[in-house]
């Protein structure tokens, strides 16, 4: 065991004793960038012995200039190390460097160095950063450990042999310092702007084996100022360096540096695509089944810790398709483990909601409904062509990575199709379900300071702009406060972004000073503030897309109800499409708003015009709909009483027999203080 | 009488600036900086009034898609892209060639070295300030953005087009080889805000992107596009920053279109030259910074018609004054 | 400034008397607002609120009519600076000029021409909408005699270009019963011409180069009783017109300057930038467009330009639905579903005519929307297109079963299956490949 921390003192001294015995002119050919790390460091651009050790000493003795001016010696004095040995890397091939790492072709780098003692290790580690499309640079005993493993090196290869020694790792942070200066606008001598650059985006590790010289260790571990984490397997101890198994060193190093690989492929024996999404598989075509009502089946996507997730990974629980007859209904559990750092248990159901997507683009595999509900299918025909259950784990653990790749990190999935441990597991998913429900339903206005907006709307209505909140989902009724804010977690440029809401200025509008300075950012300045609770006062506007518009009924003192798929008269005298086409467009009507169906559950319900007891007329079709929650929320208002003074157009579609019928039943709206 | 309406004095669509001279590192006579404005378009005076608008003639270097009425037009130039991009310039009379390297959309295109040839041809071949466009496939954008990139380092050519799913290669390239890019999203002006917030994140600088808001042809969903462009250049003057940024605009399917395709052999010309007039003219009456077209003829007429939409007593000379070297 | 409905109804008389046509007060004010519906409808109010009302429903530019019988047009009522705020109401009408110095011969082409030809483009024929007469000799007889000729042939809307009142007389003695418009009183002319306005009934344009002045002009010829007006800025350049436009169109949308809530008319004959002129009147709020003998190709591409700024943002054009055949199919031909958003449907006809593959389209009633929007809205359902097979006996019309839908309706696939018994094929998302997936994919 090497002890880095006495390493790195004697190693400090052996670079200032060289810095101080060094001669002659200094620099590398082939580049603009005089010696790099020296130069986007201190600004200087060194030249010989005189102007290296001016710029160590500006440097603060950096180890890495001091490595840097070492090389370089070395190579104007002729040292340049011959085949494989690449050597200082020019800048021509480190542009088309740079180009692959933005481009996504290359998804990070690597620094691979020491002489390991196991070359069986050295050569998976190697292929695993391969795999991984990361590109290795070797710098030591280790390449010529590969080269007699019979491991190929060279850039095509994606494993770069920068030296036989350590000290070539210097040439690692000349390309990093290079790529600050010529992508990343860093200017030679802003020594901040790199550090912050390199913290930022430097998508870089290094992984040491045994064997390093003191003088190696030293700058090795310099690099550590350029926020590149140093993993170790074996041979090194203290310090700042990481010590890790080296089945995980490659793993732990891209988690530590955000490093992801976008995955292209899906290694399934079936096509998968959205063309496919709609195919249904009827019976004669079906090889099996699982669950419908035929057999239990549900499905659970659960976020875990990341050591708990091995990416990639699919196990089949019990019987595979082999083992089935054809035309059978087995039940079935999908189990599907994601990690990754920005993960979070609010999205579980949103992702989860996916897998019902993902498994119709399979061309012959086909998923209806969710939770404890779901029916999958596969043909017989994607069966002959050696479509296994386990190929639909694969399918899903490749389409989750796919999909959200910045927040995804790993994805694993079991299939359980033993009869016996599904129906065991059924509970605890379904303790779960409810879990997931009540956290939603619980959630109210006050528990949260930020709510959401959405813009997708403004393609049709350039003005409009929804605040969602916790009790009042947007008026398409598609999207939920939780909805809104996973949207943006996931896509943060997306159209739903965070409104925080601010000072209140009034909690019976519901009119927050935060909310109103988003909204007339974001409607362009048309609209200067919104009430989220009321409809009279400067309301919320309406795109067109609003599941129900809810209208004030001046003569009887009521609000009216109507949803879209209502086609009949209303009491207003139009129609709900005459409706909307008045209203539509992003415009701030008083007296009338764009709602959901479930907003009329809330209690926030137009609470500043008296919430669901001004409502006076809705059409049976809605209230059909509504009818179970409706009552229940009543009786809980403890006014169950209500639900049959609401007309509806069985009873009254002219404003005149709404009035009578009002009257009759002793509407408490009537009695309320004027709306107008 | 008032000559200017300016709602929201302040807010300027952001500069950007084309092309490089030999001291800039490239080989260019004339760099263009387009955007500026302050006002809708025309309607700035003194520096408020932007810079002036660019007319770019479109050619390209596999013409089997391109339309027979520009081909004839041309003659052999379309068979020799250098010669076709130096006659744009000084024969026809565009403010810059927006070459299309319309080879990559073959169907398993693979002759990559010819890209770089063709690029070196071509920026040898001009000395104005350059548009570039490459593939559309994503499978081959990574090698044919390096190879366009890498061939005109040091030009700051607009290189096109990236978009939300697809915009990593072309940053890439404008990053590595120090150009700028033309970002697209069809028609919806919170995507053009996204894609900005991607190329951002990539490290590529404000004043490095044009945008592009697609335009669709005469006829053919055209009124979208003009709205669009109105609505963008109206939020960018309220002060929007992610939309206040130059806009190119390019009818690319007007030659297409039935009215043309179909017009008779003796005015096709004519038709041709009016339908890429009428959307290119309108788009910049919306606000769009560079127009291109591929019919010649529809350079001299945008040529004649620019002056009098231009401010002070010689618009023809601002028209056609480069701003440097 | 506008006002908001509820605003509105707290003026109304609340009795829900449905005299103005309307079933409530409130179904009333909400028309109102939205400028659709004059406040007059009402007979129960006080002058005060009518006026009040009137103010601030009616639309802030004046319509105004120009011609008689079935060409005629009118042109005005506009609310909005940039068609994406609502839309543009009234297109202007490109009226082509002859000059009373011409030949016989030119001046009855240019009136033939005006009135014969027209051409189609999504449902609409589209032609240029009248002759403007442009007194050049100077001489109230020869400039009498031409437009009678004219008159005498074609029933169009016409404008009298004069500065004389006594060669607009002339004109007018001819054609003033059909509405022409009277172009242009100026300070000198203005009272007689407003007698000639008011004699024949037909609407006045004013011309001056300056706002202000513009605006004593109309307010003379309302003080003269005559309120049919419209104002020429008088461009010399592109940019005059621009400029001068823009700022009338604003202030009056604004409301800010009610002298100035009348339609304009550009003479771009002076600017001699045919084609760039036609454009920017037509873009840039022109009520009427007077315009030089542009050759056919140009009156195409203008009439085009018209026609797309002057759609309605928020209301997709639509084809018909039915069973287009491309390319001269025969029964084996492939069948490609599409909905029928026009631009869709354009879109795609382009992209097959180009391939030269022979099939047939397919067009369902999605009420214009695109696929995408249609899928999601619920408007392209298997009924639909199962009751469309049945509408266009497609049974009958192709010998194969096989439909080809569009990429994004792949979510309705095994539905439209199930329905309508034909086997489906999900065809690419991108009309620019279609022509690949027909050479490569299809195969009945
Ligand atoms: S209606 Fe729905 S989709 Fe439209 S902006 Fe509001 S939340 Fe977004
Ligand atoms: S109303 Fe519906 S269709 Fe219209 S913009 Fe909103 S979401 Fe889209
Ligand atoms: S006529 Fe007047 S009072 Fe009668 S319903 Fe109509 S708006 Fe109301």
């Amino acid at each position: 065991m090497t002890p880095i921390d006495e390493s790195l003192i004697s190693g400090r001294e052996r670079l200032d004793e060289e810095m101080a015995a060094l001669e002659g002119s200094i620099g590398y050919d082939e580049t603009a960038y005089a010696l790099p790390v020296t130069y986007a460091v201190t600004g200087m651009a060194v030249h010989d012995a005189g102007s290296a050790r001016e710029a160590y000493a500006a440097s603060g003795s950096s180890v890495l200039v001091a490595g840097e001016c070492l090389a370089a010696a070395g190579y104007a004095a002729g040292g340049e190390e011959g085949e494989p040995y690449t050597g200082f890397v020019p800048d021509t091939v480190l542009r088309r460097l740079g180009y692959s790492l933005v481009d996504g072709s290359i998804a990070g780098i690597g620094l691979v160095a020491g002489s390991p003692d196991d070359a069986d290790a050295a050569a998976a580690i190697c292929r695993e950063m391969q795999e991984k499309y990361l590109l290795t640079f070797l710098a030591g005993g280790v390449i010529q450990t590969l080269t007699e493993a019979g491991v190929k090196v060279g850039l095509e290869y994606r494993l770069v042999p920068l030296g036989s020694t350590g000290m070539a790792a210097i040439h690692f942070a000349d390309i990093i310092a290079r790529v600050a200066m010529m992508f990343g606008g860093v200017q030679p001598g802003d020594a901040d702007r790199l550090l912050n650059y390199a913290a930022e985006r430097a998508k870089a590790f290094v992984i040491a084996f045994p064997g390093l010289e003191d003088e190696e260790i030293a700058v090795i571990d310099g690099l550590r100022v350029l926020s590149i984490p140093i993993l170790t397997p074996e041979g090194y101890e203290g310090g700042e360096w990481i010590r890790v198994p080296y089945l995980d060193a490659v793993r732990e190093g891209m988690e530590r540096r955000g490093i992801r690989v976008n995955v292209v492929a899906i290694p399934i024996p079936m096509a998968c695509s959205p063309a496919f999404e709609g195919k249904s598989i009827r019976k004669e075509e079906m090889y099996v089944e699982f669950g419908g009502a035929k057999a239990p089946a549900f499905e659970l996507l659960r976020v875990r810790p990341a050591d708990e997730v091995e990416d990639g990974r699919v196990e089949v629980i019990g019987p595979e398709v082999g083992d089935l007859e054809e035309g059978s209904a087995v039940p079935l559990a999908i189990l599907v483990d994601v990690a990754g750092a920005s993960m979070k248990k609010d999205y579980e159901p949103v992702l989860e909601r996916r897998i019902h997507t993902f498994l119709n683009y399979g061309e012959g595999s086909w998923h209806v409904a969710q939770r404890d509900l779901v029916w999958v299918r596969l043909t017989k025909d994607v069966v002959r062509r050696g479509v296994a259950i386990a190929d639909l784990g694969r399918l899903l653990a490749s389409k989750f990575r796919m999909e959200f790749p910045d927040l995804i990190d790993a994805v694993q999935v079991t299939l359980v199709t033993d009869r016996e441990r599904v129906e065991a597991m059924l509970e605890e998913a379904r303790a779960i379900y409810d879990e997931r429900d009540e956290r939603i339903a619980g959630m109210k206005d006050e528990d949260v300071g930020t709510y959401y907006s959405c813009t997708l709307c403004q393609t049709f209505a350039p003005n409009h702009v929804c605040i969602i909140t916790p009790e009042r989902p947007a008026l398409c009724g598609a999207i939920t406060w939780l909805d809104a804010k996973i949207a943006y977690e996931i896509a943060p440029a997306g159209a739903n972004q965070p409104v925080e809401k601010g000072e209140l200025i009034d909690p019976v509008l519901g009119q927050f000073e935060g909310v109103n300075r988003f909204v007339k950012k974001a409607s362009h300045g048309a609209v200067d503030r919104v009430s989220l609770y009321g409809m009279m006062d400067e309301p919320m506007t309406c795109c067109g897309c609003f599941e129900c518009i809810a209208t004030i009924l001046p003569e009887v003192n009521g609000i009216m109800i109507v949803n879209r798929d209502y086609l009949g008269d209303t009491p207003l005298g139009m129609t709900f499409s005459t409706l909307a086409g008045t209203i539509g467009g992003g415009a701030q009507t008083p007296g009338f708003v764009g709602i959901s169906k479930g907003y009329i559950l809330s209690d926030r319900f137009l609470q500043a015009e008296n919430g669901i007891e001004r409502v006076v007329w809705m059409p049976s079709l809605l209230k059909d709909e509504l009818k179970g929650r409706l009552e229940e929320k009543l009786e809980r208002m403890s006014i169950p009483e209500l639900f049959d003074k609401i007309a509806d157009e069985t009873v009254a579609v002219s404003i005149e027999d709404l009035a009578e019928f009002l009257a009759r039943v002793d509407h408490p709206a009537l009695a309320m203080r004027p709306l107008i | 009488m008032s000559e200017e309406h300016n709602p929201e004095q302040g807010n300027r669509i952001l500069e950007v600036s084309l092309g490089a001279t030999t001291a800039e590192g490239g080989t260019r006579e004339r760099v263009y900086t387009v955007g500026g404005a302050g006002t809708f378009p025309f309607l700035g005076a003194g520096p408020a009034a932007g810079h002036p608008p660019r007319i770019a003639l479109e050619i390209c270097d596999d013409t089997r898609t391109w339309s027979p009425i520009v081909l004839r037009e041309v003659g052999d130039l379309a068979g020799d892209t250098g010669a076709w991009a130096a006659a744009a310039e000084t024969t026809f009379g565009a403010d810059m060639v927006r070459l299309f390297f319309t080879s990559t959309r073959q169907r398993g295109f693979d002759d990559f070295a010819s890209l770089g040839t063709t690029m070196e041809e071509v920026i040898g071949a001009t000395k104005y300030p350059l548009i570039v466009e490459g593939s559309t496939e994503p499978g081959i954008d990574s090698e044919v953005y390096r190879r366009i990139g890498e061939a005109a380092e040091g030009e700051r050519i607009l290189l096109g087009t990236a978009e939300a799913d697809r915009y990593r290669s072309v940053a890439a390239s404008a990053l590595a080889y120090g150009h700028a890019l033309v970002a697209q999203t069809p028609i919806d002006i919170n995507l053009a805000k996204q894609l900005n917030i991607l190329l951002h994140e990539t490290g590529l600088p404000p004043e490095r992107i044009v945008i592009d808001p697609y335009t669709g042809t005469l006829g053919y969903g055209f009124e979208y596009s003009y709205s669009v462009m109105e609505r963008i250049r109206s939020v960018a003057l309220q002060g929007d920053a992610d939309l206040a940024r130059p806009m190119i605009s390019s009818a690319i399917d007007s030659l297409n279109v039935k009215e043309v395709r179909e017009a008779d052999p003796e005015t096709a010309d004519e038709v041709a030259i009016r339908w890429e007039f009428y959307a290119a003219f309108s788009a910049l009456v919306a606000g769009a910074e560079i127009v291109c077209v591929r019919h010649p003829g529809t350079v001299a007429l945008l040529r004649e018609a620019l002056p009098a939409l231009q401010e002070g007593s010689h618009p023809q000379e601002e028209a056609y004054g480069d701003e440097s070297a | 400034m506008a006002m908001k409905a509820l605003d509105i109804y707290k003026l109304l008389p609340k009795t829900n008397c449905k005299k103005c046509g309307f079933p409530t007060c409130l179904a009333f004010a909400m028309k109102l607002a939205s400028g659709k519906v004059d406040v007059d409808l009402c007979p129960d109010l006080d002058e005060q609120t009518r006026e009040l009302l009137g103010g601030a429903t009616r639309p802030p530019i004046r319509l105004v009519g120009i011609g008689a019988g079935e060409r005629s047009f009118a042109v005005g009522e506009e609310f909005v600076l940039y068609r994406h705020e609502r839309t543009f109401y009234h297109q202007p009408g490109l009226m082509m000029q002859v000059a009373d110095t011409w030949p016989g011969e030119r001046i009855e082409r240019i009136m033939t021409r005006v009135r014969d030809e027209t051409f189609h483009r999504v449902g609409e024929d589209l032609s240029v909408d009248g002759i403007a007469f442009r007194c050049e000799s100077g001489d109230a007889d020869q400039f009498g005699g031409v437009v009678g000729m004219v008159e005498a042939c074609a029933s169009l809307p016409e404008v009298v270009i004069a500065d004389d009142p006594e060669a607009q007389a002339a004109a007018l003695a001819h054609c003033g019963n059909f509405q022409p418009l009277i172009h242009a009183a100026c300070a000198d002319t203005v009272e007689a011409m407003c007698d000639l306005a008011r004699k024949y009934g037909c609407a006045l344009a004013v011309r001056a180069g300056d706002l202000e002045e513009l605006k004593r002009l109309v307010g003379l010829c309302r003080d003269r009783g005559i309120e049919n007006l419209m104002l020429d800025p008088a461009p010399a350049t592109l940019r005059d017109f621009l400029v001068r436009s823009v700022e009338i169109r604003r202030r009056a949308v604004e409301r800010t300057d009610p002298d100035l809530g009348y339609p304009v008319v550009f003479d771009t004959v002076p600017i001699d930038l045919p084609d760039a002129a036609t454009a920017l009147g037509i873009l840039k709020y022109a009520g009427v467009i007077i315009i030089d003998e542009l050759a056919p190709s140009s009156t195409m591409a203008a009439l085009t330009l018209r026609q797309n700024i002057y759609t309605d943002p928020q209301k997709p054009i639509q084809v018909t639905p039915g069973l287009y055949p491309v390319n001269a199919p025969t029964g084996s031909a492939p069948v490609l579903m599409t909905v029928n958003f026009s631009l869709t449907y354009f879109t795609l006809l382009g992209y097959l005519e180009a391939a030269g593959i022979p099939c047939y389209l397919f067009i369902v009633d999605t009420e214009g929307m695109s696929v995408l929007t249609a899928v999601a809205g619920g408007k392209l359902t298997e009924t639909v297109v199962a009751d469309a097979i049945k509408k266009t006996d497609l049974e009958n019309r192709v010998d194969h079963r096989i439909l080809i839908i569009p990429g994004y309706a792949a979510p309705l696939s095994g539905k439209i299956e199930e329905e309508t018994g034909w086997e489906v094929r999900v065809g690419p998302r991108d009309a620019a490949e279609i022509g690949e997936y027909l050479e490569t994919g299809w195969e009945a």
